[in-house]
């Protein structure tokens, strides 16, 4: 396909959107460009997409693509040149986002100008500060009506910025109960230890599916997020994974090899100050507090 | 060679042998190998004692000795440290061989090395009053002779002298299992031990009661993984690795799936295992802990037994267990993820083991410090700025952590092992009294003098003493069972420090 005939869709599906201001479908746009097989109409989608010409819609569970509303350059209008190079840059940054560093190095603007251009900007509500997950004090802006990537908002795991460990926690519990509840079918099954463990087994979905009945979540989760939640379990020692022919990832719950040893059953095994601990001194082992409390217990 | 270990066997030799006993193995210890008159000139013991307990450390193997134009003595701290093994090695008997195996074995520890008549006689005397027992001197004989032919006693090393010179080395001899003569042992018994002809020395072999226990180990946690026939199928494993390859090799030579499936029908009450063989083969190569791998698919598919990945995987579940009981299940996910990643930086340990970052930190910090990971800085090639910003990868040295683990349980074992003998001789008037009145009222007993009189020696002890005492008795056995779960924990680091690394 030549350059020129990729415009001439593009303006094909363009135009057809423009005479739609509430949205064309997929079908609409294939409509609009009959000669296009589908390969080739996603692709001229997903490039109309990435120059910021469209809009992405879900509604009633299906995908409208709209013309992208031109009140954004609009409210620039009227704006000073300083405030249309800031926010052209800004808006280059897609929902990644650009670092205030990064605009004044390539606006060449001096601190406070610059200062000034972002807080009004952010005032007319045509950008927004968006923090930064992986470095706390890093600020970026982006343009106010996006989402802000997963690697800067963190995903479902992040409230405002902040790492929400007890979300986290609960879901590595949960999806523990749920791996565990199916945990035993490997042992001695009537059919056989294949047939078992393949019950005892339980797809990343599957899990999914737990969770989001559970209602514990708030935010909707991915079969993505549940990986991560059931990777943690891996790494806690109390499930294993494996991968199914199609590809899919299964988990199923495990326990360690060998019960508590006898290291942490004895004080000293858990003690802090175990190395401090000396035959003479202050800690020893004949006056040790935590010895005669295990003792007496 | 630790300062720990020092300590430890320290306290053991005090334990078993005095005090004497520990000053000169703590001498031998602190310089590695010593003559006599340095012994004498450092500790300031009479030579007398320093020679006597030399003797004792010899006879039981808790020293060597090497001859050149002088003899100097050395300290055997691994045999020192099999001492508070033995109740566990009596248990095995037991439960293996029965009661005689264990009394004979427990007779043949406390010689350290004797011969098969001297032994069986004086077991069948100890005993002989004992109607619960019901002693045969057949049956001993029967149940020593398993006991020489599986190997758990062996013929000890005889001393032979050199042409020229007067001291003997110690050579090694293979077992032959004796033939013994029930009518000569009968004659034995009557007649004085001092003139037996039998010279023919015995003694236990540590070895072969330590592959039980790690065959024991891997069987268990087999069962625990997956269930019990396939710890049946991981025994069966292993009676087939015994027959083919060194014990201590570290990958078993090859068994073939057909071999295993008729061994595996031979066994009773496993009906589960008879129908599905093939799939608990297939079911342990997958999702045993790579304690098994297949090796190739001649003859319906061959099985090795990777002993060495085995006793990795149960060291790694133990230092599993200690990050967690020390710093923490969140510790022990780091240090985990670190392990299956082999090297990883840090910011992806944060995003991997999904941890608020701070926490994160303090954690693998905490890990370093104790010796359990290890972090390797790479630079990265300058770049055009000039900033050369280091990385570092965070990763887990087994070996050192393994070393790590067996100094901590060292610790523990010695301040165990310590807390017990100020234990005891905080109460130790005590705990004799009671032991004398003990002898006391069961010689009363055995006379069938009357209750009254018996119950007026049982009040010499009054209530204080006795709740005192009491509580003292329940205090050291929580200790000891501490200490033998300690050395489990020890004979586990041990397994793989056998192994070549
Ligand atoms: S004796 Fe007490 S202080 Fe010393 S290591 Fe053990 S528990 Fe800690």
């Amino acid at each position: 396909m030549s350059d020129k005939s990729d415009d001439a869709i593009s303006e094909k599906i363009l135009n057809a959107a423009k005479n739609n201001p509430k949205g064309i479908s997929a079908k609409d746009v294939a409509a609009a460009v009959p000669e296009l097989s589908s390969a080739e109409l996603v692709a001229a989608i997903n490039k109309l997409l990435q120059q910021g010409l469209f809009d992405l819609y879900n509604q009633g569970g299906s995908l409208l693509y709209k013309l992208k509303n031109q009140n954004t350059k609009t409210a620039i209008k009227g704006a000073d040149n300083e405030e249309k190079v800031v926010f052209n840059l800004i808006e280059e940054a897609g929902n990644k986002g650009i670092w205030i560093r990064d605009i004044r190095h390539r606006s060449n603007l001096a601190n406070t100008q610059l200062t000034k251009v972002l807080k009004s900007l952010e005032g007319k509500k045509v950008i927004k500060a968006v923090k930064c997950v992986n470095a706390s004090k890093k600020k970026v802006y982006m343009l106010y009506n996006l989402e802000p990537d997963r690697s800067i908002s963190g995903g479902a795991w992040y409230q405002d910025q902040d790492f929400e460990s007890e979300f986290v926690d609960i879901l590595n519990r949960q999806c523990l109960r749920f791996l565990q509840q199916r945990a035993d079918k490997i042992k001695n099954n009537p059919r056989g230890p294949i047939v078992g463990r393949t019950q005892s087994f339980a797809t990343a979905a599957e899990v999914q599916k737990y969770i989001t009945d559970l209602g514990i979540s708030k935010v909707k989760l991915e079969v993505e997020d549940v990986i991560t939640i059931l990777n943690t379990l891996v790494y806690d020692g109390k499930a294993e994974s494996n991968v199914y022919p199609d590809g899919s990832k299964v988990y199923r719950a495990i326990e360690s090899l060998i019960p508590p040893p006898g290291l942490v059953q004895v004080p000293c095994g858990v003690c802090p100050l175990v190395y401090k601990c000396c035959s003479t001194g202050l800690i020893t082992p004949q006056d040790c507090k935590y010895m005669s409390a295990w003792l007496d217990q | 060679m630790t300062h720990q270990l020092g300590r430890v066997v320290s306290q053991i030799l005090g334990r078993h042998f005095g005090e004497i006993v520990q000053q000169v193995g703590n001498d031998l210890f602190m310089y590695g190998s010593k003559t006599i008159g340095m012994i004498v000139k450092t500790t300031g013991l009479p030579r007398t004692q320093v020679i006597e307990s030399l003797r004792t450390l010899l006879k039981f193997d808790l020293a060597t000795f090497e001859a050149d134009a002088t003899v100097e003595y050395k300290l055997n701290s691994e045999n020192i440290l099999l001492l508070i093994r033995y109740p566990r090695y009596l248990l095995q008997m037991k439960s293996k061989y029965g009661s005689e195996a264990e009394m004979i074995v427990e007779e043949l520890l406390q010689q350290a090395s004797c011969t098969a008549t001297v032994l069986l006689v004086t077991v069948m005397n100890k005993y002989k009053d004992d109607k619960e027992k019901n002693l045969n001197i057949v049956n001993l004989k029967d149940t020593f002779i398993s006991l020489a032919t599986a190997g758990y006693i062996q013929q000890a090393p005889v001393a032979e002298l050199k042409d020229g010179s007067e001291i003997p080395i110690l050579v090694p001899v293979a077992t032959i299992v004796p033939d013994l003569d029930v009518r000569d042992l009968m004659q034995a018994m009557t007649s004085n031990l001092a003139d037996c002809k039998d010279n023919t020395y015995w003694k236990v072999n540590y070895d072969r009661f330590h592959l039980d226990f790690r065959d024991d180990m891997m069987i268990k946690a087999i069962t625990r993984r997956i269930d019990e026939n396939a710890g049946e199928l991981m025994r069966l494993m292993l009676e087939q690795m015994y027959l083919s390859s060194s014990a201590w090799a570290v990958e078993s030579s090859p068994a073939a799936a057909c071999d295993l499936r008729d061994l595996a029908l031979r066994v009773h009450d496993r009906p589960l295992l008879h129908a599905h063989v093939d799939h608990y083969l297939k079911v342990l190569e997958e999702n045993g802990a790579s304690f098994i791998r297949r090796a190739g698919d001649a003859g319906g598919g061959q099985y090795v037994v990777r002993t060495k990945r085995a006793a990795e995987q149960l060291l790694e579940a133990l230092l599993d267990h200690t990050v967690t009981e020390r710093l923490g299940s969140k510790a022990a996910r780091i240090f985990r993820l670190i392990r299956s990643k082999k090297y990883i930086e840090e910011e992806d340990i944060q995003k991997n083991a999904m941890l608020p970052n701070k926490e994160c930190k303090e954690l693998t910090y905490k890990l370093l410090e104790e010796h359990l990971i290890s972090v390797q800085p790479m630079r990265k090639a300058a770049s055009a700025g000039g900033s050369a910003k280091a990385i570092y990868l965070y990763h887990v040295k087994l070996y050192d952590a393994a070393h790590a683990a067996r100094e901590l349980c060292l610790r523990a074992a010695h301040n165990v092992s310590r807390v017990s003998s100020a234990t005891r001789a905080a109460h130790a008037r005590l705990l004799d009294k009671q032991r004398r009145v003990r002898s006391i009222v069961h010689g009363m007993r055995v006379r069938g003098e009357p209750q009254q009189n018996i119950d007026d020696v049982l009040e010499t002890l009054t209530p204080p003493e006795l709740s005192a005492v009491s509580g003292a008795e329940r205090r050291l056995r929580a200790l000891s069972a501490a200490e033998l779960e300690l050395d489990r924990a020890l004979f586990l680091i041990s397994c793989y420090f056998a192994f070549p690394r």
